[in-house]
Protein backbone atom coordinates (compact mmCIF):
# COMPACT_ATOMS: atom_id res chain seq x y z
CA UNK A 1 0.00 0.00 0.00
CA UNK A 2 1.00 3.23 -0.88
CA UNK A 3 0.18 6.77 1.24
CA UNK A 4 -0.50 9.24 -1.71
CA UNK A 5 1.08 12.93 -2.15
CA UNK A 6 0.40 15.67 -0.27
CA UNK A 7 -1.21 18.43 -3.08
CA UNK A 8 1.27 20.94 -4.09
CA UNK A 9 -1.16 22.22 -6.51
CA UNK A 10 -4.94 23.10 -7.49
CA UNK A 11 -5.51 20.48 -10.13
CA UNK A 12 -3.98 17.95 -12.02
CA UNK A 13 -3.77 20.46 -14.54
CA UNK A 14 -2.30 23.04 -12.77
CA UNK A 15 0.37 20.80 -11.14
CA UNK A 16 1.53 19.71 -14.27
CA UNK A 17 2.00 23.23 -15.59
CA UNK A 18 4.26 23.75 -12.74
CA UNK A 19 5.93 20.23 -12.73
CA UNK A 20 7.25 20.72 -16.14
CA UNK A 21 9.57 23.81 -15.45
CA UNK A 22 10.39 22.00 -12.56
CA UNK A 23 11.69 18.52 -13.53
CA UNK A 24 13.12 20.59 -16.68
CA UNK A 25 15.37 22.40 -14.33
CA UNK A 26 16.32 19.40 -12.59
CA UNK A 27 17.57 17.54 -15.80
CA UNK A 28 21.39 17.98 -17.00
CA UNK A 29 20.19 16.49 -20.61
CA UNK A 30 22.70 14.47 -20.26
CA UNK A 31 20.86 11.83 -22.05
CA UNK A 32 21.26 8.48 -19.43
CA UNK A 33 17.71 8.08 -20.18
CA UNK A 34 17.33 7.99 -23.62
CA UNK A 35 20.38 5.69 -23.42
CA UNK A 36 18.28 3.27 -21.10
CA UNK A 37 15.11 3.54 -22.99
CA UNK A 38 13.85 0.36 -24.64
CA UNK A 39 11.18 2.02 -27.17
CA UNK A 40 14.17 3.98 -28.78
CA UNK A 41 15.85 1.34 -30.49
CA UNK A 42 12.40 0.68 -32.16
CA UNK A 43 12.44 3.73 -33.44
CA UNK A 44 14.17 4.05 -37.38
CA UNK A 45 14.18 7.93 -36.39
CA UNK A 46 16.79 7.96 -33.44
CA UNK A 47 19.05 5.90 -34.71
CA UNK A 48 22.42 7.85 -34.28
CA UNK A 49 20.71 10.38 -32.91
CA UNK A 50 22.45 12.33 -30.03
CA UNK A 51 21.33 11.43 -26.61
CA UNK A 52 22.02 14.80 -25.21
CA UNK A 53 20.70 16.79 -28.07
CA UNK A 54 17.08 14.59 -27.77
CA UNK A 55 16.96 15.25 -23.91
CA UNK A 56 18.37 18.65 -24.23
CA UNK A 57 14.90 18.63 -26.45
CA UNK A 58 12.87 17.31 -23.98
CA UNK A 59 13.93 20.18 -21.70
CA UNK A 60 12.72 22.60 -24.03
CA UNK A 61 9.39 20.56 -24.92
CA UNK A 62 8.69 20.11 -20.95
CA UNK A 63 8.82 23.73 -20.40
CA UNK A 64 6.00 24.47 -23.30
CA UNK A 65 8.85 25.47 -26.13
CA UNK A 66 8.72 23.89 -29.45
CA UNK A 67 11.61 21.07 -29.40
CA UNK A 68 13.69 19.22 -31.97
CA UNK A 69 11.73 16.30 -34.43
CA UNK A 70 13.93 13.83 -32.74
CA UNK A 71 12.77 14.59 -29.39
CA UNK A 72 9.38 14.71 -30.11
CA UNK A 73 9.49 11.26 -31.84
CA UNK A 74 11.04 10.06 -28.87
CA UNK A 75 8.37 11.12 -26.27
CA UNK A 76 5.70 10.37 -29.13
CA UNK A 77 6.86 6.52 -28.72
CA UNK A 78 7.02 6.14 -24.76
CA UNK A 79 5.24 3.36 -23.47
CA UNK A 80 6.00 4.26 -19.77
CA UNK A 81 8.58 1.40 -19.43
CA UNK A 82 10.25 3.55 -16.51
CA UNK A 83 13.72 2.25 -17.07
CA UNK A 84 14.51 5.97 -17.77
CA UNK A 85 13.35 6.57 -13.96
CA UNK A 86 16.23 4.50 -12.55
CA UNK A 87 18.72 5.49 -15.20
CA UNK A 88 18.42 9.16 -14.61
CA UNK A 89 21.53 10.58 -12.39
CA UNK A 90 19.26 13.26 -10.71
CA UNK A 91 16.92 10.81 -9.86
CA UNK A 92 18.17 11.97 -5.79
CA UNK A 93 17.17 14.93 -6.49
CA UNK A 94 13.63 14.69 -7.47
CA UNK A 95 13.94 14.12 -11.08
CA UNK A 96 11.54 11.82 -12.33
CA UNK A 97 12.18 10.85 -15.67
CA UNK A 98 9.44 9.07 -17.05
CA UNK A 99 6.41 11.82 -15.91
CA UNK A 100 9.57 14.64 -17.18
CA UNK A 101 9.26 13.13 -20.73
CA UNK A 102 5.16 12.35 -20.03
CA UNK A 103 4.92 16.27 -19.95
CA UNK A 104 6.88 16.83 -22.76
CA UNK A 105 4.76 14.43 -24.70
CA UNK A 106 1.55 16.23 -23.70
CA UNK A 107 3.25 19.97 -23.94
CA UNK A 108 4.00 18.63 -28.03
CA UNK A 109 0.46 17.73 -28.45
CA UNK A 110 -1.59 20.67 -26.69
CA UNK A 111 1.33 23.34 -26.43
CA UNK A 112 3.72 23.43 -29.76
CA UNK A 113 1.52 21.24 -32.06
CA UNK A 114 4.04 18.88 -32.45
CA UNK A 115 2.53 15.87 -32.22
CA UNK A 116 -0.89 14.91 -33.04
CA UNK A 117 -3.65 14.00 -30.62
CA UNK A 118 -4.62 10.26 -30.18
CA UNK A 119 -7.88 10.59 -29.26
CA UNK A 120 -10.63 7.48 -29.63
CA UNK A 121 -14.11 9.18 -29.79
CA UNK A 122 -15.79 5.89 -29.05
CA UNK A 123 -13.84 4.63 -26.24
CA UNK A 124 -16.25 5.66 -23.51
CA UNK A 125 -19.40 4.38 -25.65
CA UNK A 126 -17.47 1.15 -26.72
CA UNK A 127 -16.70 -0.07 -23.27
CA UNK A 128 -20.50 0.96 -22.16
CA UNK A 129 -21.40 -1.57 -24.90
CA UNK A 130 -18.60 -3.98 -23.20
CA UNK A 131 -20.65 -3.04 -20.08
CA UNK A 132 -24.43 -3.64 -21.24
CA UNK A 133 -23.67 -6.46 -22.79
CA UNK A 134 -21.98 -8.73 -19.65
CA UNK A 135 -22.74 -6.36 -16.66
CA UNK A 136 -26.23 -6.88 -14.91
CA UNK A 137 -28.35 -4.24 -14.10
CA UNK A 138 -26.95 -4.36 -10.14
CA UNK A 139 -24.05 -3.96 -10.70
CA UNK A 140 -24.44 -1.28 -13.88
CA UNK A 141 -26.01 0.80 -11.27
CA UNK A 142 -22.96 0.10 -8.24
CA UNK A 143 -20.15 0.39 -10.03
CA UNK A 144 -20.06 2.71 -12.61
CA UNK B 1 2.78 -1.70 4.77
CA UNK B 2 -0.39 -3.38 6.13
CA UNK B 3 -3.87 -1.80 4.50
CA UNK B 4 -5.86 0.37 7.27
CA UNK B 5 -9.30 -1.55 7.89
CA UNK B 6 -10.73 -4.09 5.53
CA UNK B 7 -13.20 -1.76 3.63
CA UNK B 8 -11.77 -1.27 0.14
CA UNK B 9 -12.82 0.03 -3.10
CA UNK B 10 -11.61 -2.29 -5.91
CA UNK B 11 -11.14 0.69 -8.76
CA UNK B 12 -10.79 -1.76 -11.97
CA UNK B 13 -10.43 1.04 -15.15
CA UNK B 14 -12.30 2.10 -17.81
CA UNK B 15 -11.31 -0.85 -20.45
CA UNK B 16 -11.74 -3.75 -17.96
CA UNK B 17 -15.29 -3.64 -18.68
CA UNK B 18 -14.93 -5.97 -21.48
CA UNK B 19 -13.72 -9.00 -18.93
CA UNK B 20 -16.53 -8.47 -16.46
CA UNK B 21 -15.25 -11.92 -15.36
CA UNK B 22 -12.41 -10.71 -14.37
CA UNK B 23 -13.72 -7.87 -12.22
CA UNK B 24 -15.97 -10.09 -10.72
CA UNK B 25 -13.03 -12.70 -9.79
CA UNK B 26 -11.06 -10.17 -8.55
CA UNK B 27 -13.56 -9.16 -6.11
CA UNK B 28 -14.33 -12.42 -5.17
CA UNK B 29 -10.47 -13.11 -4.70
CA UNK B 30 -10.26 -10.25 -2.26
CA UNK B 31 -13.44 -10.89 -0.35
CA UNK B 32 -11.67 -14.44 0.02
CA UNK B 33 -8.67 -12.45 1.50
CA UNK B 34 -11.42 -11.21 4.25
CA UNK B 35 -11.74 -7.56 2.49
CA UNK B 36 -15.25 -5.87 2.06
CA UNK B 37 -15.36 -4.67 -1.23
CA UNK B 38 -17.04 -2.43 -3.25
CA UNK B 39 -16.33 -2.34 -7.15
CA UNK B 40 -16.24 1.18 -9.21
CA UNK B 41 -15.04 2.11 -12.83
CA UNK B 42 -15.51 2.81 -16.42
CA UNK B 43 -15.97 6.28 -17.63
CA UNK B 44 -16.99 8.14 -14.40
CA UNK B 45 -14.19 7.01 -12.31
CA UNK B 46 -11.85 7.72 -15.08
CA UNK B 47 -8.31 9.02 -13.91
CA UNK B 48 -8.02 10.90 -16.75
CA UNK B 49 -4.85 9.28 -18.34
CA UNK B 50 -6.73 8.61 -21.84
CA UNK B 51 -7.05 12.45 -22.46
CA UNK B 52 -3.71 14.04 -22.59
CA UNK B 53 -4.87 16.03 -25.32
CA UNK B 54 -7.43 17.89 -23.69
CA UNK B 55 -5.89 18.50 -20.18
CA UNK B 56 -8.62 21.12 -19.08
CA UNK B 57 -11.36 17.99 -19.32
CA UNK B 58 -8.56 15.66 -17.57
CA UNK B 59 -7.93 17.42 -14.89
CA UNK B 60 -11.93 17.68 -13.76
CA UNK B 61 -11.99 13.67 -14.54
CA UNK B 62 -9.09 13.46 -11.92
CA UNK B 63 -10.58 15.16 -9.54
CA UNK B 64 -14.30 13.85 -10.31
CA UNK B 65 -12.82 10.53 -9.46
CA UNK B 66 -10.65 11.51 -6.44
CA UNK B 67 -14.28 13.17 -4.78
CA UNK B 68 -15.77 10.00 -5.48
CA UNK B 69 -13.25 7.86 -3.66
CA UNK B 70 -13.18 10.48 -0.71
CA UNK B 71 -16.49 10.27 0.02
CA UNK B 72 -15.96 6.29 -0.16
CA UNK B 73 -13.38 6.56 2.19
CA UNK B 74 -15.71 9.30 4.37
CA UNK B 75 -18.69 8.01 4.58
CA UNK B 76 -18.38 4.18 4.21
CA UNK B 77 -14.99 3.91 5.67
CA UNK B 78 -13.43 2.52 2.43
CA UNK B 79 -9.81 4.01 3.24
CA UNK B 80 -8.00 2.18 0.49
CA UNK B 81 -8.30 2.30 -2.94
CA UNK B 82 -7.26 -1.22 -4.70
CA UNK B 83 -6.18 -0.33 -8.45
CA UNK B 84 -6.09 -2.83 -11.05
CA UNK B 85 -5.07 -0.54 -14.13
CA UNK B 86 -1.54 0.17 -14.44
CA UNK B 87 -2.31 3.62 -15.82
CA UNK B 88 -5.35 4.42 -13.83
CA UNK B 89 -2.54 3.43 -10.44
CA UNK B 90 0.37 5.54 -11.88
CA UNK B 91 -1.71 8.07 -12.72
CA UNK B 92 -3.31 8.20 -9.64
CA UNK B 93 0.26 8.39 -7.73
CA UNK B 94 1.92 11.06 -10.09
CA UNK B 95 -0.86 13.46 -11.42
CA UNK B 96 -3.79 13.25 -9.74
CA UNK B 97 -2.76 13.40 -6.26
CA UNK B 98 -0.33 16.28 -6.46
CA UNK B 99 -3.33 18.03 -7.54
CA UNK B 100 -6.00 16.59 -5.26
CA UNK B 101 -6.47 16.24 -1.85
CA UNK B 102 -6.74 12.43 -1.25
CA UNK B 103 -8.41 10.62 1.85
CA UNK B 104 -7.40 7.07 0.50
CA UNK B 105 -4.20 4.91 0.17
CA UNK B 106 -3.76 3.24 -2.92
CA UNK B 107 -2.54 -0.28 -3.60
CA UNK B 108 -2.40 -2.63 -6.35
CA UNK B 109 -4.53 -5.61 -6.53
CA UNK B 110 -1.55 -8.20 -7.05
CA UNK B 111 0.13 -6.31 -4.13
CA UNK B 112 -2.99 -6.87 -1.85
CA UNK B 113 -3.65 -10.54 -2.55
CA UNK B 114 -0.09 -11.61 -2.50
CA UNK B 115 0.42 -10.39 1.28
CA UNK B 116 -2.52 -12.26 1.84
CA UNK B 117 -1.17 -15.37 0.27
CA UNK B 118 -1.17 -17.19 3.45
CA UNK B 119 -5.14 -16.45 4.04
CA UNK B 120 -5.08 -17.84 0.60
CA UNK B 121 -3.37 -20.60 0.02
CA UNK B 122 -5.48 -22.85 2.23
CA UNK B 123 -8.14 -22.20 -0.48
CA UNK B 124 -6.16 -23.25 -3.56
CA UNK B 125 -7.50 -26.85 -3.30
CA UNK B 126 -7.67 -27.81 -6.84
CA UNK B 127 -4.21 -28.42 -9.01
CA UNK B 128 -4.07 -26.82 -11.85
CA UNK B 129 -1.66 -29.49 -14.22
CA UNK B 130 -0.16 -26.46 -16.38
CA UNK B 131 3.32 -25.22 -17.49
CA UNK B 132 2.63 -21.21 -17.21
CA UNK B 133 4.85 -18.61 -19.11
CA UNK B 134 3.95 -15.64 -17.31
CA UNK B 135 3.57 -12.35 -20.03
CA UNK B 136 5.62 -9.74 -18.70
CA UNK B 137 6.28 -5.78 -19.30
CA UNK B 138 9.17 -4.30 -17.98
CA UNK B 139 6.80 -1.08 -16.77
CA UNK B 140 4.76 -0.18 -13.90
CA UNK B 141 8.02 -1.77 -11.50
CA UNK B 142 8.56 1.84 -11.12
CA UNK B 143 5.51 1.71 -8.71
CA UNK B 144 4.15 -1.82 -7.97
CA UNK B 145 6.99 -5.03 -8.23
CA UNK B 146 3.93 -6.83 -10.21
CA UNK B 147 5.93 -9.60 -12.19
CA UNK B 148 7.14 -11.12 -9.02
CA UNK B 149 4.02 -10.70 -7.01
CA UNK B 150 2.04 -12.20 -9.49
CA UNK B 151 4.76 -14.65 -10.03
CA UNK B 152 4.31 -15.59 -6.15
CA UNK B 153 0.80 -15.89 -6.27
CA UNK B 154 1.21 -18.41 -9.30
CA UNK B 155 3.64 -20.33 -6.95
CA UNK B 156 0.84 -21.00 -4.53
CA UNK B 157 -1.25 -22.89 -6.93
CA UNK B 158 -0.66 -26.82 -6.92
CA UNK B 159 1.14 -28.15 -9.49
CA UNK B 160 1.11 -25.22 -11.69
CA UNK B 161 5.02 -24.79 -13.07
CA UNK B 162 5.51 -20.94 -13.80
CA UNK B 163 8.27 -21.27 -16.79
CA UNK B 164 10.75 -17.71 -17.22
CA UNK B 165 10.03 -15.78 -19.94
CA UNK B 166 11.07 -12.09 -21.54
CA UNK B 167 9.86 -9.19 -20.63
CA UNK B 168 8.97 -6.66 -23.02
CA UNK B 169 8.86 -2.88 -22.76
CA UNK B 170 5.69 -1.00 -22.21
CA UNK B 171 3.80 -1.31 -18.88
CA UNK B 172 1.25 -3.39 -20.98
CA UNK B 173 0.55 -4.33 -24.08
CA UNK B 174 -2.00 -1.00 -24.92
CA UNK B 175 1.28 1.25 -24.29
CA UNK B 176 2.94 0.03 -27.58
CA UNK B 177 0.71 1.27 -29.79
CA UNK B 178 2.18 4.35 -30.81
CA UNK B 179 5.32 2.88 -32.44
CA UNK B 180 4.95 0.18 -35.69
CA UNK B 181 5.67 -2.75 -35.00
CA UNK B 182 6.01 -2.68 -31.49
CA UNK B 183 2.87 -4.31 -30.48
CA UNK B 184 3.82 -7.28 -32.59
CA UNK B 185 7.34 -7.87 -31.18
CA UNK B 186 6.51 -7.96 -28.03
CA UNK B 187 3.29 -10.81 -28.06
CA UNK B 188 5.42 -12.58 -31.11
CA UNK B 189 8.76 -12.69 -28.71
CA UNK B 190 6.41 -13.49 -25.57
CA UNK B 191 4.52 -16.17 -27.79
CA UNK B 192 7.52 -17.69 -29.11
CA UNK B 193 9.40 -18.14 -25.81
CA UNK B 194 6.26 -19.88 -24.60
CA UNK B 195 6.43 -22.62 -27.24
CA UNK B 196 9.74 -23.12 -27.27
CA UNK B 197 9.59 -23.78 -23.17
CA UNK B 198 6.63 -26.50 -23.74
CA UNK B 199 4.45 -24.47 -21.96
CA UNK B 200 0.40 -25.29 -22.65
CA UNK B 201 -0.75 -21.64 -21.05
CA UNK B 202 0.50 -18.22 -21.62
CA UNK B 203 -0.98 -15.87 -18.65
CA UNK B 204 -1.88 -12.55 -19.02
CA UNK B 205 -1.37 -10.43 -16.40
CA UNK B 206 -3.09 -7.30 -17.45
CA UNK B 207 -6.52 -6.65 -19.38
CA UNK B 208 -4.95 -5.18 -22.67
CA UNK B 209 -2.68 -7.64 -22.84
CA UNK B 210 -5.22 -10.25 -22.61
CA UNK B 211 -7.37 -8.23 -24.88
CA UNK B 212 -4.67 -9.07 -27.74
CA UNK B 213 -3.30 -12.67 -26.93
CA UNK B 214 -6.85 -14.03 -26.50
CA UNK B 215 -7.33 -14.39 -30.06
CA UNK B 216 -4.33 -16.33 -30.44
CA UNK B 217 -5.50 -19.02 -27.92
CA UNK B 218 -5.48 -22.71 -28.83
CA UNK B 219 -2.75 -21.91 -31.17
CA UNK B 220 0.83 -24.27 -30.78
CA UNK B 221 -1.49 -26.08 -28.15
CA UNK B 222 -1.35 -23.09 -25.93
CA UNK B 223 -3.85 -21.49 -24.40
CA UNK B 224 -4.45 -17.91 -22.91
CA UNK B 225 -5.40 -17.35 -19.12
CA UNK B 226 -5.20 -14.27 -17.18
CA UNK B 227 -3.03 -14.83 -13.82
CA UNK B 228 -7.12 -14.33 -11.91
CA UNK B 229 -8.22 -17.13 -13.97
CA UNK B 230 -5.61 -19.18 -12.83
CA UNK B 231 -6.24 -18.66 -9.59
CA UNK B 232 -9.82 -18.79 -9.38
CA UNK B 233 -9.52 -22.28 -11.47
CA UNK B 234 -7.58 -23.57 -7.91
CA UNK B 235 -10.10 -21.93 -5.69
CA UNK B 236 -12.88 -24.26 -7.33
CA UNK B 237 -14.88 -20.81 -9.04
CA UNK B 238 -16.18 -20.45 -12.28
CA UNK B 239 -13.32 -19.25 -14.34
CA UNK B 240 -15.30 -18.09 -17.56
CA UNK B 241 -13.56 -15.57 -20.25
CA UNK B 242 -15.98 -14.47 -22.80
CA UNK B 243 -13.93 -12.03 -24.40
CA UNK B 244 -11.73 -14.99 -25.45
CA UNK B 245 -14.69 -16.69 -26.91
CA UNK B 246 -15.72 -13.65 -28.92
CA UNK B 247 -12.37 -13.22 -30.03
CA UNK B 248 -12.41 -17.26 -31.50
CA UNK B 249 -15.06 -16.29 -33.14
CA UNK B 250 -18.11 -16.69 -31.12
CA UNK B 251 -20.99 -14.27 -30.58
CA UNK B 252 -22.98 -12.71 -27.53
CA UNK B 253 -26.19 -14.16 -27.26
CA UNK B 254 -28.99 -12.30 -28.85
CA UNK B 255 -30.57 -10.71 -25.69
CA UNK B 256 -27.70 -9.58 -24.53
CA UNK B 257 -26.81 -7.34 -27.86
CA UNK B 258 -30.35 -6.50 -27.50
CA UNK B 259 -29.63 -4.82 -24.53
CA UNK B 260 -26.17 -3.59 -25.37
CA UNK B 261 -28.17 -2.31 -28.34
CA UNK B 262 -27.45 -3.90 -31.71
CA UNK B 263 -26.52 -0.78 -33.52
CA UNK B 264 -23.76 0.12 -31.04
CA UNK B 265 -22.42 -3.19 -31.21
CA UNK B 266 -22.49 -3.84 -34.32
CA UNK B 267 -20.38 0.09 -34.75
CA UNK B 268 -18.31 -0.58 -32.05
CA UNK B 269 -18.05 -4.19 -30.76
CA UNK B 270 -17.95 -6.38 -33.60
CA UNK B 271 -14.97 -4.31 -35.40
CA UNK B 272 -12.66 -5.31 -32.50
CA UNK B 273 -13.82 -8.75 -31.91
CA UNK B 274 -12.93 -9.55 -35.87
CA UNK B 275 -9.96 -7.46 -35.94
CA UNK B 276 -6.31 -9.20 -37.60
CA UNK B 277 -4.64 -11.56 -35.12
CA UNK B 278 -1.76 -9.40 -33.93
CA UNK B 279 0.62 -12.12 -34.99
Amino acid sequence: MKSLQQPSAESSQAYLAEAGSRLADLCTACGACFDACPMARLVPALAGVSPTSVTEGLRSLARGETGPVETVAWVGACARSGVCVSACPERDKGLDAMLLVRIAKQRAINDTGQLPAKHDAHAFPRVKTFARLQLTDEELDRWL
Amino acid sequence: MALTGNRLTFWFGCNMLRHAELIRLSMQLLERAGFDVEAAGGPGYCCGTPHDHAPVAASAMASRTVERFNAASQMEGRGTVVTWCPSCHMHMSDIMSPGNATQFDIAHITEVLADAGDKLAPLLVHPVKRRVLLHRHIGFATHVPVNDRVASILARIPELSLVDGPAVPGHMCSSLGGVPGALKGAVAETWQAAAASGCDTLATIFHSCHREVAALDGRDGITVRNWVHLVAESMGLDAGDAYRGWRQGEAPDAAAIARADPRLYAKLVEPELKKPLPI
